[in-house]
């Protein structure tokens, strides 16, 4: 098990240099003792997106802003594709990374166009490329740019702005995106659009991404790694959303995860990584007596009753078997049937709705595979984990 | 001669700058007052008075002359309050608000309207007197009072306003605890604004017979003698400075405490 | 009206006096507002980041605008003599407040998540200042130079008391001669013009916003 914050998961190969490092860098304010920063030391890798995530006042946000040296650091390194950049020109670094932050922060003057097109024209890009690449942005952002290109920012909604945001930090092709709270500021549903909008963006393009939040959820959504931060930007620990909600490497991340961390793993596990179990299956046409008895014997209290093409209709316990009424006319139907692919928070909602506390899986046909149950749930969360870093 | 709210559309008033009273207000202020009447008195020592320079500026006929002016200022002062501000107040009353804009737009406007020109318009229309002048100087200095009263009250949080509804507050006391005490500040700043127009206009009361330190500027300008002039004029500053810093300290002291 | 008849004929017999008068008072407005602006906006900007200095600023041009017209007109008289001087170094100290008050309240009401986006995108200082800050601040900045110009028509009055011309000449001379013939026009004359005059500037301010204030910044 891996509890040593500082090592990468032991799937990153270590011979790839890292998109940007931070060495030993600490950010001390003039007139207060403790630093905000103190010693960090992280690298990122090319292509992941990295989430910083811990409690207000942790410096998270500090921590990303020295990325792009909106803040300078105290002292220390930052490293960017393999160059020192801490003393280097820091608008011609901004330059070359995306920031997003949580107001969005749109040209209120400018029109949509005008503000993708910012950076690309600070950098001298010919027009026609400008042009191109902004409708080729907003498009990708999903919005049509025959719509919004000479729009302002003003007529925008939360939502649209923020993708606005994203598509002007995108403007000149940067390989790295910081991310401040970005989505923090935008209502529930839209803000779970936007995230998988953007996830499905991250997959085409691969940018470097350090992404800001207070929300573990949000962390354990979108982070390919996750680092839980402490005061001053200590790392409490570095690693992948299996391993922190599996193995969380001390009580401060646990905390920080909350009671809520272990049905958070359920999120990131799905049906096909479980046994099922097989409650005793009858039709109609059993005979009851024996189905009673072999129930009986069974660890269950219910039994699946099937229909003639081995689909779940209903459970059916001893009460049912023992009166004469038809077994198919009790309340206990099966509504929702589960697919080996839903994962198994999916699951558990779907047994919490049913009286019955189990849950039937079906192939793609339809067909009766096996049942789940609350008990093979909570065995499988006191397993250790079969991936990578364990032993 | 106004010192007129700067920024014309209330909308684009920020509000806490109009609220907040600037520390360095009560320290420029001395300052200046100090420097000018040490200039005024070098000037008075080491100058030669002539004969006529001499019986401008006895120091008797001074005073009479500061008295004048200030009376007449602060009888303006007094006037504009009780005129402008129930006006301002009713003017905001629910149902008045295109009246209200067209009125802040127009009293925006006044601000352009010389001062020399209306004295002496009020002295055609109503003849020489004290009276005529405290007129004059309070239909100039209703202007920033009427304004600041209407823009005070409006900027206060509707928030706050609905909440004492909500209490069971009616309209005059919801006028009396919750709007009048919060737009005090702003209200104050008008005033204060509206003293410094009448000290500065009582100057030219003596256009119109009305007394004032004009005289000893005027017939210094009259006879060419620079000194009557400067002694005059940095006597009417001084004036000037007093009251803006009474004001100040009026504005910072009678704020509702948590503002 | 027989007022108004008059009042005319008092202003055609003498065009060429009123227009000379008009253009000398649109002469003083006209310069102290440049020349007020130039200096007002240039210490609002170099200020920007200094609160001491900003405040410092802001009160010592207050401290102008407290002294009485009659008194910041007459009191340069010593050094610089009577006409135009005195009276436009008077007009110009009362026309910085507004300018500069309302410059450093613009400056100060561009939303920071612009100016750190601004930052962010690697647009340097400068960059920052003339192409999100000025821009964004420039509707409040010309409702001060309105202001400013407005206050300085009103006050352009005074200057005849220092032999420096303008509409106020009209006024003086019509209390001087009261109640001779034509001194009632010759005071409405001043009073009015002055009035039209404002007027105007107050159009041509306005339209220069209506061209200038960046679009997709309030209407």
């Amino acid at each position: 098990m891996n509890l040593n914050p500082q090592d990468p998961p032991q799937e990153e190969k270590s011979v790839t240099t890292p998109k940007i490092s931070l060495r030993d860098v600490t950010k001390t304010y003039s007139g207060v003792d403790t630093p905000a920063v103190k010693d960090l030391n992280l690298d990122i890798a090319s292509g992941e997106i990295l989430v910083l995530v811990g409690p207000s006042g942790c410096g998270k946000s500090t921590t990303l802003r020295l990325i792009n040296r909106m803040i300078e650091p105290s002292a220390g390194e930052i490293i960017f594709d393999g160059e020192d950049v801490t003393n280097s020109d820091p608008n011609e670094l901004r330059r070359r990374m995306g920031y997003v932050i949580q107001q969005v922060g749109l040209f209120p003057h400018r029109t949509i166009a005008e503000n993708i097109a910012i950076v690309p024209k600070s950098l001298k890009w010919p027009k026609d490329k400008i042009r191109a690449r902004v409708d080729e942005l907003l498009e990708l952002t999903g919005m049509d740019p025959n719509v919004y290109r000479d729009r302002y920012p003003k007529e925008l909604s939360g939502g649209q702005a923020q993708r606005v945001g994203v598509a002007r930090a995108l403007g000149a092709e940067p390989d790295v995106l910081l991310m401040d709270e970005p989505f923090g500021a935008i209502d529930p549903i839209t803000r779970f659009n936007l995230q998988n909008e953007f996830l499905r963006l991250q997959s085409e393009l691969k940018k470097t991404i350090v992404f800001v939040t207070h929300d573990i959820d949000e962390a354990v959504k979108m982070g390919d790694r996750i680092a839980i931060l402490r005061d001053q930007s200590e790392i409490a620990q570095l690693d992948t959303p299996e391993a922190i909600l599996t193995n969380p490497a001390d009580i401060f991340v646990e905390d920080f995860l909350g009671a809520g961390a272990v049905l958070k793993t359920l999120t990131l596990r799905r049906l096909n990584d479980i046994q099922l179990v097989h409650a005793p299956t009858i039709t109609e046409r059993t005979n009851r007596s024996e189905a009673a008895a072999q129930l009986r014997q069974s660890d269950f209290p219910f039994a699946v009753l099937l229909d003639d093409s081995r689909r779940p209709i209903a459970w059916v316990n001893q009460a049912d078997l023992d009166s004469s009424d038809p077994l198919a006319s009790n309340s206990r139907r099966i509504p929702v049937k589960l697919e080996p692919e839903d994962t198994l928070q999916e699951a558990l909602s779907v047994m919490l709705q049913t009286s019955a506390g189990m849950s039937a899986v079906v192939d793609s046909t339809g067909q009766y595979l096996g049942t789940c149950t609350i008990q093979s749930l909570a065995e499988l969360l006191t397993e250790p984990p079969v991936d990578g870093d364990s032993l | 001669m106004s010192t007129p709210l700067v920024v014309d559309n209330p909308e684009t008033l920020p509000a806490r700058r109009n609220q907040s009273i600037s520390q360095l207000d009560l320290i420029v202020i001395p300052v200046f007052f100090v420097l000018l009447a040490v200039l005024l008195s070098v000037v008075w020592i080491y100058s030669d008075f002539d004969g006529t320079t001499t019986s401008i500026l006895e120091p008797e006929r001074l005073w009479t002359q500061a008295q004048e002016q200030i009376t007449v200022a602060l009888l303006s002062t007094v006037l504009v309050i009780i005129l402008a501000i129930p006006l301002g107040i009713l003017v905001t009353r629910e149902g008045a608000p295109r009246l209200k804009n067209n009125l802040v737009t127009v009293l925006g406007l006044g601000q352009a309207l010389p001062a020399y020109g209306l004295l002496v318009l009020f002295f055609v229309a109503f003849g020489q007197g004290t009276l005529t002048v405290v007129l004059a100087l309070a239909a100039f200095a209703l202007l920033p009072v009427l304004r600041n009263t209407i823009v005070g009250l409006e900027q206060v949080d509707k928030s706050v306003i609905e909440a004492g509804k909500g209490m069971g507050l009616t309209g005059f006391q919801r006028l009396r605890k919750i709007e009048l005490p919060l737009a005090v500040p702003v209200i104050m700043g008008g005033i204060r604004t509206a003293t410094i127009i009448n000290v500065g206009m009582a100057t030219l009361a003596y256009l119109i017979g009305g007394g004032g330190l004009g005289i000893t500027i005027a017939a210094g300008l009259k006879i060419n003698r620079p000194v009557s002039i400067f002694v005059g004029a940095v006597l009417v500053a001084l004036i000037a400075l007093a009251f803006d810093f009474i004001g100040g300290l009026a504005q910072r002291y009678l704020r509702p405490k948590g503002l | 009206m027989d007022g108004i008849r008059s009042w005319f004929d008092y202003l055609s017999s003498r065009t060429d006096l009123v227009v000379e008068t008009l253009l000398q008072t649109l002469t003083y407005v006209v310069s102290v507002t440049v020349a007020a602006s130039i200096v007002s906006i240039s210490v609002g900007v170099l200020t920007r980041h200094n609160p001491f200095a900003k405040e410092l600023s802001l009160s010592i041009a207050s401290v102008f605008l407290t002294i009485p017209s009659l008194a910041l007109f007459t009191i340069f008289i010593p050094i610089v003599g009577l006409g135009f001087t005195p009276s436009f170094i008077a007009m110009f100290l009362y026309a910085l407040l507004p300018i500069l008050r309302n410059t450093v309240a613009g400056l100060d009401s561009v939303d920071s998540s612009v100016m750190e986006s601004a930052k962010g995108m690697g647009l340097t200082p400068r960059q920052v200042l003339f192409r999100v800050q000025l821009p964004l601040a420039w509707p409040i900045i010309l409702a001060g130079i309105r202001v400013s110009a407005l206050l300085t028509v009103g006050i352009s009055a005074i200057a005849t008391l220092v032999a420096g011309g303008g509409l106020g000449d009209f006024i003086k001379s019509g209390l001087a001669r009261l109640p001779l013939p034509n001194s009632l026009e010759a005071i409405w004359t001043g009073v009015i013009l002055s009035l039209a005059l404002a007027l105007a500037v107050d159009l041509v301010l306005r339209t220069i916003g209506r061209f200038s204030n960046p679009s997709g910044v309030r209407s």
